[in-house]
Formats: structure tokens, sequence, C-alpha cells
């Protein structure tokens, strides 16, 4: 039963506080998108935002954060660079 | 890799849940997309005109309602992974079937839209946001679907009672393998529908 | 040999190295031919010699697969073939098939044969890779039916392995592409377009699943590491496999009047189709050095390596190099596609050929591997191919490099013959490198005469 109640703290109580957490970045993506806003400050914080959901799931749902470092550099890193490609994609198109 | 002791020790020794052989093929199709996205942002950078006027023709609202089922269905397999590390072999199978619901949900409100686009005539030649739109958002498409018939497979395995607290690999690996569907459609959302 | 009926699969390996030998005769032939024009004309022109020598590359091939399905099916299967005098009627009608054809080649200018062979009744020939006149097409897809009933029968039978499996998937998915062969459309795009499907969707798709699986039953073998493990490989190999390859193929579509999207679609996809070939590598070294016992047959792992680490090189880096559009769009069609062809098929396709049939063939003599110093001498042949291949292609990039930038990159561009004088040189050096290869070759087929004490038989 202690292993039973371990996991409920450990595993599903964080999970559910991310989901709110995604729920709600969404929600800020969602209204940027919606007012059509533009421009590299606004882009930077989309892609960050975007960066923080991807190391919610990834740490989280597929439980990542309890595995050795290289998983999770390869994660963080596949998500740095599809992130900062798009970035640099960006600013070269604003020329 | 097969002996998955109760619940979070088991991660203890290093490697992510389920089989070693899903995360091989989660990285290969990370690095797939991830290629797709890029060519996406640079194909972008040298048309930022029509990809911003395109886009405003874009149903914003079902991509961030799509957004919303997958987190949630997301959530639903990870209840789904801690209910048969508690050996509940019947909840488990019903967050996973919750799950697939979710994902036929995702599907629908695609079609929608995908039915919406090709009756205006749009087509993958219509213009290059249009090819990565639709190129980009099929393929996912397709991994949604066989998502949901790895999960279908769990599913129907947990209803027969065949994981256990001890052994559920299975459960582990379709989960990675979801989450994974989920994660892509995280970035393509902003990337396609909201950055401009 | 743990099976009599395994034995079927003798003739159609000796008949595959005695076709070896037509083919890379004919490429010295052609090889020459670069240079010297007119060297054996009228009676053997160019275009009929380059026909010859990929269809004998194909045809050899279907042999050497076809002897590999044969000898691993029963064996995997823990079965008996379910019919070996099919097996064997099938030899003779492939065999007498594939000959008749080449001397048809040889003998009658192509649209005599054409005539001759009902070509206007069902019109499937004159297309690359599949000149064969209707009734040898027609053949080959009854001795593959034939073939595929057989090992589907013994391996429905039997037990059921991965390997087996995957390398009966390999085999349907050839004879189902193969059938586009047939299939003809007059609209030239459309024609190029299916046309593709035959062979490309082979070695860019269900050959690798028969790759894999010899490469995956050899290792199995020679090293004795756990099935397990082989078989999550082949698995993560074959899935690569599907998802770069059939849409990778996309990159033959880049212009020749398919939509635009062909160069997205086939410039990402077809830019992880190394990956697969990779993973091979790195399996097959992996497997070596976790080895359980020391095989005899050194000379059958040395082949499985070479496979591993030539068709990396061959189809994923030489293919990667000029498979993105934008390269592609100077490269199309240039030496640089030929060197690429060579080092591909052989790397990936000859040598997992010649690996199983390395592993096999003193099997079927009743001894676990062939004696010491004719295993040297196998080796030995090994190495002067492979490094041959290696020069080769080398030589053809170096000559299409060259071809790219006189004809297509320079500010006063050549034509095409004009360019091909200044390039001379290296189908000199091409074609000196290649009687090396025939050198091997041939000392390949003496290490099968070399007696000398043999090991016991496992």
């Amino acid at each position: 039963m202690n292993n039973i109640e371990n996991q409920r703290s450990q595993f599903i109580r964080p999970c559910t506080r991310v989901w709110l957490g995604l729920l709600a970045l969404t929600s800020v993506t969602y209204s940027i998108g919606r007012m059509e806003l533009g421009g590299t400050q606004i882009v930077m914080l989309v892609l960050i935002i975007t960066f923080i959901k991807g190391e919610m799931v990834a740490g989280f749902f597929m439980g990542l954060r309890r595995t050795s470092l290289l998983w999770r550099a390869i994660m963080a890193s596949w998500l740095l660079i599809v992130g900062g490609g798009i970035a640099i994609a960006y600013l070269t198109g604003l020329k | 890799m097969s002996t998955q002791t109760l619940t979070l020790d088991s991660h203890k020794a290093g490697t992510p849940p389920g089989d070693l052989a899903i995360w091989f093929f989660i990285f290969a199709e990370l690095l797939a997309f991830g290629i797709f996205f890029l060519s996406y942002a640079f194909a972008r950078a040298h048309n930022v005109e029509l990809f911003n006027e395109s886009q405003q023709h874009l149903n914003r609202e079902s991509g961030a309602v799509n957004t919303v089922v997958l987190i949630t269905s997301s959530y639903f397999v990870v209840r789904a992974v801690a209910a048969i590390r508690e050996g509940l072999s019947r909840q488990c199978a019903h967050w996973l079937a919750g799950a697939i619901g979710l994902g036929g949900v995702f599907l629908v409100i695609k079609l929608f839209e995908f039915h919406a686009k090709f009756s205006a005539g749009i087509s993958l030649s219509t213009n290059t946001f249009y090819m990565f739109y639709l190129s980009l958002t099929i393929f996912h498409f397709m991994h949604v679907i066989l998502g949901m018939v790895i999960l279908a497979a769990v599913m129907l395995k947990a209803r027969r009672g065949g994981y256990s607290a001890e052994h559920h690999t299975g459960v582990e690996t379709g989960a990675s393998y979801w989450h994974m569907v989920d994660l892509l459609w995280i970035i393509l959302f902003p990337l396609v529908y909201v950055i401009r | 040999m743990q099976y009599q009926s395994q034995a079927v699969a003798k003739p159609y390996f000796i008949a595959a190295i005695g076709l070896f030998v037509g083919q890379i005769l004919f490429g010295l032939i052609m090889g020459l031919q670069y240079v010297m024009g007119d060297f054996l004309f009228p009676a053997i022109p160019f275009n009929v010699a380059r026909m010859v020598h990929t269809n004998l590359l194909i045809v050899w091939l279907l042999f050497g697969f076809m002897g590999a399905a044969y000898y691993i099916i029963p064996e995997e299967s823990e079965h008996e073939l379910f019919s070996p005098k099919l097996a064997l009627l099938m030899f003779w009608i492939f065999l007498v098939a594939g000959a008749a054809t080449i001397v048809g080649y040889l003998m009658v200018p192509y649209a005599a044969l054409a005539k001759y062979t009902f070509n206007d009744l069902w019109p499937t020939m004159g297309r690359e890779f599949l000149e064969q006149p209707l009734p040898t097409k027609l053949g080959i897809v009854v001795v593959a039916l034939a073939m595929l009933f057989n090992i589907t029968m013994t391996a429905l039978k039997g037990r059921k392995t991965s390997i087996s499996i995957v390398l009966l998937m390999g085999l349907w998915g050839l004879a189902v592409f193969f059938l586009f062969s047939f299939y003809n459309p007059s609209n030239l795009v459309l024609d190029k377009y299916f046309w593709w499907w035959t062979v490309h969707l082979w070695v860019e798709g269900v050959w690798e699943l028969i790759l894999g699986a010899l490469l995956a039953f050899v290792l199995i073998k020679v090293t004795g590491v756990d099935r397990e493990i082989i078989e999550k490989w082949l698995y993560l190999i074959i899935a690569m496999t599907l998802i770069t390859g059939i849409v990778g193929m996309g990159h033959h579509y880049f212009w020749i009047g398919t939509p635009e999207y062909w160069q997205w679609f086939g410039s990402v996809f077809s830019a992880l189709e190394p990956i697969p070939f990779f993973m091979m590598t790195v399996f097959a070294f992996n497997m070596v050095n976790r080895r359980r016992r020391e095989h005899p047959n050194k000379a059958a792992t040395l082949w499985a390596l070479g496979t591993g680490v030539m068709s990396f090189l061959g189809a994923g880096v030489w293919g990667f190099l000029h498979t993105l559009a934008p390269v592609n769009f100077y490269t199309h069609g240039t030496q640089i596609t030929a060197a690429h062809g060579h080092m591909a098929f052989y790397g990936a396709y000859v040598m997992v050929v010649l690996t199983i049939i390395s592993y096999a063939m003193p099997m079927m003599r009743g001894r676990a591997a062939n004696s010491e110093k004719s295993q040297v001498l196998e080796m030995w042949s090994f190495w002067m191919m492979t490094v041959s291949i290696v020069f080769i292609t080398l030589f053809l990039t170096a000559a299409g490099i060259l071809q790219v930038w006189l004809q297509r990159v320079s500010t006063t561009p050549l034509g095409f013959m004009a360019a091909q004088d200044q390039i001379t040189l290296f189908y000199w050096m091409r074609e000196f490198t290649g009687l090396i290869f025939l050198t091997g070759l041939v000392l390949y087929i003496i290490s099968f005469f070399v007696g000398g004490e043999s090991k016991e038989a496992a």
C-alpha cells in the first residue's frame, strides 16, 4: 500500500499538474494566434512556451525525468535544435 | 528491459519506460518530423508573405481544440500506466479506451478541416504553404492512426488481464509512442497555425 | 545442413555465380566502349551490352535471393520444404528463360525480338531494366509465385520466426512490385511514375527487408547471439526502411513532370534513407563483437561485416550525396548516379548474396566451413572485389563531378559528348580497376575448388 501511495504522490499528481499546465500554455499560444500577433518577441515567446511544453511532456508523461542524463539530453537537444532552427528561419525571413 | 519491478524503482536504472526498441523508433520519427519542421520554417523564410496570407485561412480554433484533445488523451494514457502499475487491469483498459476515443475526436476534427480545404479546391499543388500544411498534417494524421492501433492492441491485452503490476512493459511502450504523437502536435500547432 | 530439402538452394547459388561472371564480362565490354566507342560494334552495341549487364545483375540477384529463401525457410521453420521438386523445376524454368532472353538480346535486333515475342499484343518492352520480352516477364511471375507458394506453405507448417516473416514480406513485395512492369501507360509521365515502382521500390524498400533477414540469419548462426536481440534489431531496421524508403523513392520524381511537392518529399525522406543502412552496420559489428562462439567460417563473417559497411557507404552515403533536389538539379543522370549505383548494388545486394552463399555452400557440401586455404583465398577475393568497387566508385564520382562542372555549371558549358571526351582518363582507370574486380571474382570461384582439411559439420 505504501508503494501505491508513493506512486500516487510521485507520478499521478505531478502529471495532473503538468496536464493543467499544458492546457494553460496552450490557451496562451492560442490567444496569441487569435490576436494574430507577430514579430520577433512574440515568436520567441511562442517558441519558449513550446519548448517548455515539450519538456513537460517528455519529462513527466514520457517519464524521461527519471532516466539517465543521456536520454534527457537527446530529447532536450532535439527540442532545442528544432526550436532554435525555427527561430533562426524566422529571423532570416524578416530581412 | 523485460523485468520491470513495481513502479518507480524500475526507472532508476536509467532507461526510459517501455521497450528500448520503441525509443529508437521514437527518436527516428522525431528526426523525420524535425527535418520536416525545419524545411517548413526555412521555406517560409523565403516566402513570408505567401505563408502569412495562407495561414489566415486555416481554422485556428480546430487546431487549438485538437491540441487540447491530444494533451488530454496523453494524460489519460498516463493514468492507464499508473493504473497498471497498481495492477488494476480494468482501470487501465478504461483509461486507454478514453485515450483512443479522444484520438478519434482528433481525427474527426481534422477530417472536417481537410474536407473544408479540399472542397475549396486546395491541394498539395496549390502553393508551398498548403503543400507543407497538408503533408505535415496528413503525415501526423497517419501517426495518430498508428498510435490508436497500438493503444487498441494494448487495451485488448489489458482487458484480458495480460499485464500485471510486475509485467507491463507493453503498456509503457504504447504509452511512450502515444506521447510522441502528442509532442509532435504540440510543436506543429504553433509552427503552422500561430507563428507569423 | 539440418534439412535435406535445403539442398535445392545449391543450383540456385551456382547459377547466380555463373551469371555474376557474365554480368562482369559485359560490364568490362561496356566500360571499354566508353573509351573505344566501336569496340565489338556491330556485334554487341553499347545499348545491348548495357542491357545485358543490368539484366544479368538483377536476374542473378534474384537467383541468389531464391536460393537463400529455399535454404533459410526450412531451417527457420524447422520443417522440410513443401515441395523440393517444384523448387527444382522452377530453377530450370528460370534458368532456361533467362538464358534464352540473353541469347535473344545478343542474336536478334531488339525490335525484331519485340516482334517475335508478341510485344505488340501487350507492349511492355523498351524500358530500362524492364527490357525482357513478354514471355520472360510472365515466366518470372510464374517462377516467383511458385517459389512464394512453396516457401509460404513451408513457413505455415512450421515454426514462425521474425526472420522468416520478414523474408516472406520482402519476397512477396518483390513479386507484387514486379507486376508494375506489365503496366505501361501511354502518358510518358505516368509511364515513368510507375516504372520506378519495379526496380527502385525493390532496392529502397522490399529488398532491404530481404537484406535484413539474410544478414540476421547469418549473424545468428555465426555469432550465437540470442535470437531475441537480433530480432529486435531486425524489426527496427525494417521499420526505418519502410518509413524512409517508400516516400524517399520520391527523389526519382524530381524532374519528370510530377508535381513540385515531390521535390520536398523526395529530399526529406530520402535524406533519412541512410539511417536503416547505418543501423545495419552497427547491428553487424555489434553482434559480431558480442559473439558467444567462434564459428569456423571466418569468410562468412567477413562478408556479413562487409555488407554492413559497404551498403551504408554505397546506398547511404553515395545516395545522400545527390539526393537533395537542389543538388540533384545539377547531378541528375550523370556519372555520379553510376558511381552510386555500382557501390550500392555491390555493397548491399551482391555482398549479402555472397554472404549467404559463403555461409550455406559449405553446409550443403557437408561441412561447417571450408578449409583454411580455401577461406584465405575467399577473403582475398573479398578484398580485391571490395577495394576495386571502392575505386570504381571514386573514379566515377570524379568523372561525374568533372562532367557536372563542364557540362552544366561552367560559364561556357560543353555538349554531352564533348564533356565525355574530357573525362576519358577516369574511364580508363575505371576499366583497369574492373579487371582487378574480375580477377577477384575468378579467385572467388577458384576458392570453391580448393580442397584441404575442412572443418567438421556443426
